[in-house]
């Protein structure tokens, strides 16, 4: 599958993941050891009344299952060719704690497509991603860049 | 201690950050865990892609900035926690053994309306090894305003 192949406006579930609170601290302890993520006492009386997980955390689970996706379709014609190489990402917001037990949905949108001028050969895809949680409310949002060979001309 | 408060971090404020070491054994375990790519791995397959040798994956490289921040500012400031982040780019792969450090300006600050306790602060960080710049990050913090009367 190539760039020009890639629809817009496609909605992919990626799959769900619970968050336990071990989970949580290990990878806060390491990465983001602010007292509201890594010590429950210490949460219980910070402004969010109970450990969360890092918004890192909860970003990288999305890397995760965005993996684990492509694996189980490995071999379709719908996978991308080439490997999955971002430039960044974009508008990434934290909208709601995540706690422990929860366990949010992921999804990713087909947005957007740019054509590159300086890289004929390659082209960028934007999508919309979203973790979700049992109620339906929206934990994270952002917008993903990846970027996708051409079909090769003739 | 806490010494760092809304009020010291004024627009064009300079914030040096670092030295981080990046390990082999931190990259693969990473992404292990959460972007199993070859070319974060496995030597063989990173020298064959086209970022040409084992990198970290970019998540990683966010979760050590965010490592890096909380030994040289969270810890000292009247975090808040943050909203959310406008802006990441990946520049260059971060490699094994590169040293790292980090530098912010903050580029706005302002006191929330509804809020008046807390101030919004966005900083631009800039990731650098020791040849170039790595990554980018556009963050948005907030910190408690010591003084709301005076702000």
């Amino acid at each position: 599958m190539y760039f020009e192949d890639v629809e817009l406006g496609v909605t992919r579930q990626l799959g769900s993941y619970t968050f336990t609170e071990e989970d949580m601290i290990r990878f806060s302890l390491k990465y983001d050891p602010q007292p509201f993520h890594i010590d429950p006492v210490a949460a219980k009386n910070s402004f969010y009344g109970g450990i969360i997980a890092s918004g890192w955390h909860v970003a990288s689970v999305w890397m995760k299952l965005v993996i684990a996706d492509g694996q189980r379709r490995a071999g379709n014609a719908e996978t991308r060719k080439g490997g999955g190489v971002s430039p960044g990402f974009l508008n990434l917001r934290w909208i709601k704690p995540t706690r422990p037990g929860m366990t949010l949905h992921y999804d990713t949108t087909t947005h957007e497509k740019i054509e590159l001028k300086s890289r004929p050969d390659l082209g960028l895809i934007r999508t919309l991603n979203l973790a979700v949680d049992d109620d339906g409310e929206t934990v994270m949002s952002f917008t993903g860049q990846g970027f996708w060979p051409r079909r090769p001309k003739g | 201690m806490i010494d760092v408060y809304f009020e010291n971090l004024p627009v064009g404020h300079v914030i040096e950050l670092g030295q981080h070491r990046v390990t082999r054994e931190a990259i693969i375990e990473f992404a292990t865990e959460f972007d199993p790519q070859p070319h974060h791995l496995d030597d063989e397959a990173a020298n064959a892609s086209i970022l040409k040798g084992l990198s970290a994956s970019g998540w990683h490289t966010c979760a050590i900035m965010m490592r890096m921040l909380c030994d040289g500012l969270v810890h000292r400031a009247a975090s808040m926690g943050s909203p959310g982040i406008d802006e990441v780019r990946w520049m260059k792969p971060v490699r094994p053994d590169d040293l790292l450090t980090m530098r912010g300006e903050v580029k706005s600050a302002r006191v929330s309306k509804s809020r008046p306790e807390m101030g919004i602060v966005d900083i631009e960080w800039s990731l650098f090894n020791e040849r170039e710049q790595v990554a980018l990050m556009r963050a948005t913090g907030l910190y408690q305003v010591k003084n709301p009367e005076a702000a």
